[in-house]
């Protein structure tokens, strides 16, 4: 085969793991977090569907797998949410509008599934930092609101300080196209809102269970309450849909950092059926209501 | 091709042969290393006297040839915009002297790493090579008849059964026939089957470490579980080094690092092997491990290499090399292993 042409890098981004270049747009300080604007140098659009990944790339500090946030409708740029935890996202919390970073992707066979939850009822729940992948879908459905039936949002944030995309959210509790409800743990002295975690205002929540699509993203402790509430108000498990976190290096199921049993998160997700993951012990050593941890 | 040309070659020839080799390409193959006399390792030769042909087996399998331990990707500026530059050496090269079970292994990654999305990488550095086997002696680790892999001739352009002055060729390939064009060779004869012939019989007949069950059943006693004390006993005595991973001609599992240079201006993405016995591996940014007990980490490897990997692709992502058990800190041995596991599910039923 021909040696590959240098300096081309994004036409190898799949192959050689060279990431194209993409400025920042602007940033915006969130709580405990940074959002980050994103737009290639020809301005093509990234063409992702809501739920998928990039890897970004702070060169000389490495490169992370992050969800991307915006939607696809609105193509221009593409937005990455990131709390500073390790090496590379401590170094994406400090860019700045006019830096650049190298990205791969975007990446996933498993996103929501938006064909799916066409003329039916959407109930999506986001537990903490887990509103990011969400935030693109959110988007995505209210750009295309007459595809869809009832829209309905769960967010919880352990306090009120902790809430992402303050404004946004503001939005969306007046936003007639959608009925959100905000939930933080810890509530402070002028918090008037709902307390507790996400399941508080799941409970009290009628769905139509032969009507509905859920899906949710957040810590892996919170899947197993999510599922008992939604399998009591009868929900099928295949039409319920959880987006898992996996530190994913390659983004292509090679590396191997991602894999859950037979499947790898980054190829096979990294949005999954709560059905499919039934089948796995390894999801269920982690989440699954009342499975025995010990059939192994 | 249909069924391969049979060519012989004296070990003199051979010498000559490897020589006109040496003077158009580099030759990779198995030489003794001067640091351990008596211990193998798949390296450049210098000359055509460095190939050991009767090395028993090499610590690091020959993958590295294609995949190094640590690969440089491609290195970046720190400039604005920062300017990418692929690193990837397409020269050809020819791997010599790699035993059936290792083929193996070359053929196992060939499979993983063309699923689709495919990673061109690695298929670019097997296409500049040109890969000669050679058929091996075994010792107490080997196990390659449990997995089939004992006559394993795919994938490699030429195989070399030692006669007793040089070598029995087969030629598999184009690139191989083109390539034994540098050689004196002559027909092999009946005599010359029959000496490899024996030679592969008494290759099998060596072979003393044997699974207690068709290895196409190991899939399904993993899948049916009920496995836990078998892997707990086994993670008891491992240390998680990683030493099984790092071995394994079938383990492909990397990690990818940036190193800046030392004045700052840019830096160099390297990508390195990586291991699933290693604590770490599975930790994800909130620090959640999602196999932070060692008797989960244990069980991934079997499960990888005798149920995940052998549904998708219909075959063990084990070669019999023994590698794993010889380098093991411990002395867990991956034979004694399975039918621990073999054991377990046979009281189970």
């Amino acid at each position: 085969m021909a040696e590959p042409s240098k300096n081309q890098a994004g036409d190898h981004t799949r192959i050689f793991y060279v990431p194209e270049r993409a400025k920042v747009m602007t940033t915006r300080r969130e709580p405990s977090a940074i959002l980050v604007e994103l737009g290639f140098e020809d301005g093509r659009p990234l063409n992702h569907h809501p739920g998928q990944f990039v890897q970004i790339s702070v060169f000389g500090y490495g490169e992370a797998p992050i969800s991307v946030c915006s939607s696809p409708t609105r193509p221009e740029s593409f937005d990455l949410c990131v709390q500073p935890m390790g090496n590379v996202s401590r170094a994406i919390a400090d860019l700045s509008p006019g830096d650049w970073v190298g990205i791969r992707g975007p990446y996933g066979r498993g996103h929501f599934p938006i064909d799916q939850m066409k003329n039916k009822d959407v109930l999506l729940i986001a537990g903490g930092i887990g509103i990011a992948p969400l935030r693109g879908l959110i988007q995505f459905i209210c750009d295309n609101r007459d595809d869809f039936g009832r829209f309905r949002v769960i967010y919880g944030a352990k306090t009120p300080s902790d809430i992402l995309f303050r404004e946004e959210t503001q939005q969306w509790t007046e936003n007639p196209d959608l009925e959100f409800y905000l939930t933080v743990d810890e509530p402070d002295d002028e918090w008037d809102g709902c307390t507790g975690v996400v399941t508080e205002p799941l409970k009290e929540i009628d769905i139509d269970p032969e009507n509905t699509i859920a899906a949710a993203c957040g810590p892996p402790v919170m899947f197993r309450f999510i599922a008992m509430e939604l399998l009591k108000k009868k929900l099928p498990e295949e039409r319920i849909y959880f987006s898992l976190e996996r530190r994913f290096k390659c983004g292509i199921g090679k590396c191997g950092h991602c894999q859950l049993n037979d499947l790898y998160v980054c190829q096979d997700g990294p949005v999954f059926r709560y059905a499919d993951l039934l089948k796995r012990t390894e999801a269920g050593e982690v989440w699954v209501p009342e499975k025995d941890q010990d059939t192994a | 091709m249909t069924a391969p040309d049979h060519r012989v070659v004296s070990a003199s020839d051979f010498i000559r042969f490897l020589e006109a080799v040496l003077a158009e390409q580099p030759v990779i193959g198995p030489r003794e290393r001067p640091d351990q006399p008596g211990f193998y390792r798949f390296g450049r030769l210098a000359r055509a006297e460095d190939f050991a042909p009767d090395y028993g087996t090499t610590t690091v399998p020959p993958k590295k040839a294609f995949a190094a331990l640590r690969e440089k990707l491609f290195t970046f500026t720190l400039d604005s915009p920062p300017e990418l530059d692929l690193h990837f050496n397409s020269s050809p090269f020819v791997l010599l002297g790699v035993h059936p079970c290792d083929l193996s292994g070359i053929d196992a990654l060939d499979h993983a790493y063309s699923q689709p999305p495919a990673e061109i990488r690695w298929t670019a550095n097997r296409r500049r090579a040109t890969i000669i086997g050679l058929d091996c002696r075994p010792d107490s680790y080997c196990f390659c008849t449990q997995v089939g892999t004992e006559s394993n001739r795919n994938p490699c352009d030429l195989f070399l059964t030692p006669l007793e002055d040089g070598y029995l060729v087969e030629v598999h390939s184009e690139d191989g026939a083109q390539l034994l064009e540098k050689a004196d060779t002559r027909e092999a004869g009946e005599d010359d089957e029959q000496v490899a012939e024996q030679w592969r019989k008494q290759k099998s007949e060596e072979i003393v470490q044997e699974f207690d069950a068709p290895v196409e059943r190991i899939a399904d006693i993993l899948e049916a579980g009920g496995l836990t004390p078998v892997w707990k006993e086994t993670a008891d005595r491992c240390y998680s080094c990683g030493s099984c991973n790092t071995t394994c001609p079938t383990c492909f599992c990397f990690d990818m690092v940036d190193d800046i240079d030392i004045d700052m201006r840019g830096g160099t993405r390297y990508r390195t092997w990586d291991s699933c016995q290693l604590l770490d591996f599975a930790v994800v940014a909130s620090g959640h491990n999602f196999r932070g007990e060692r008797w989960q980490r244990v069980r991934h490897r079997w499960q990888r290499k005798f149920l995940y990997l052998y549904r998708q692709f219909d075959r063990p992502y084990c070669t019999g090399c023994g590698r794993c058990s010889r380098a093991c800190t411990a002395d867990i041995n991956i034979v004694d292993v399975t039918n621990r596991l073999i054991a377990a599910a046979q009281k189970e039923a």
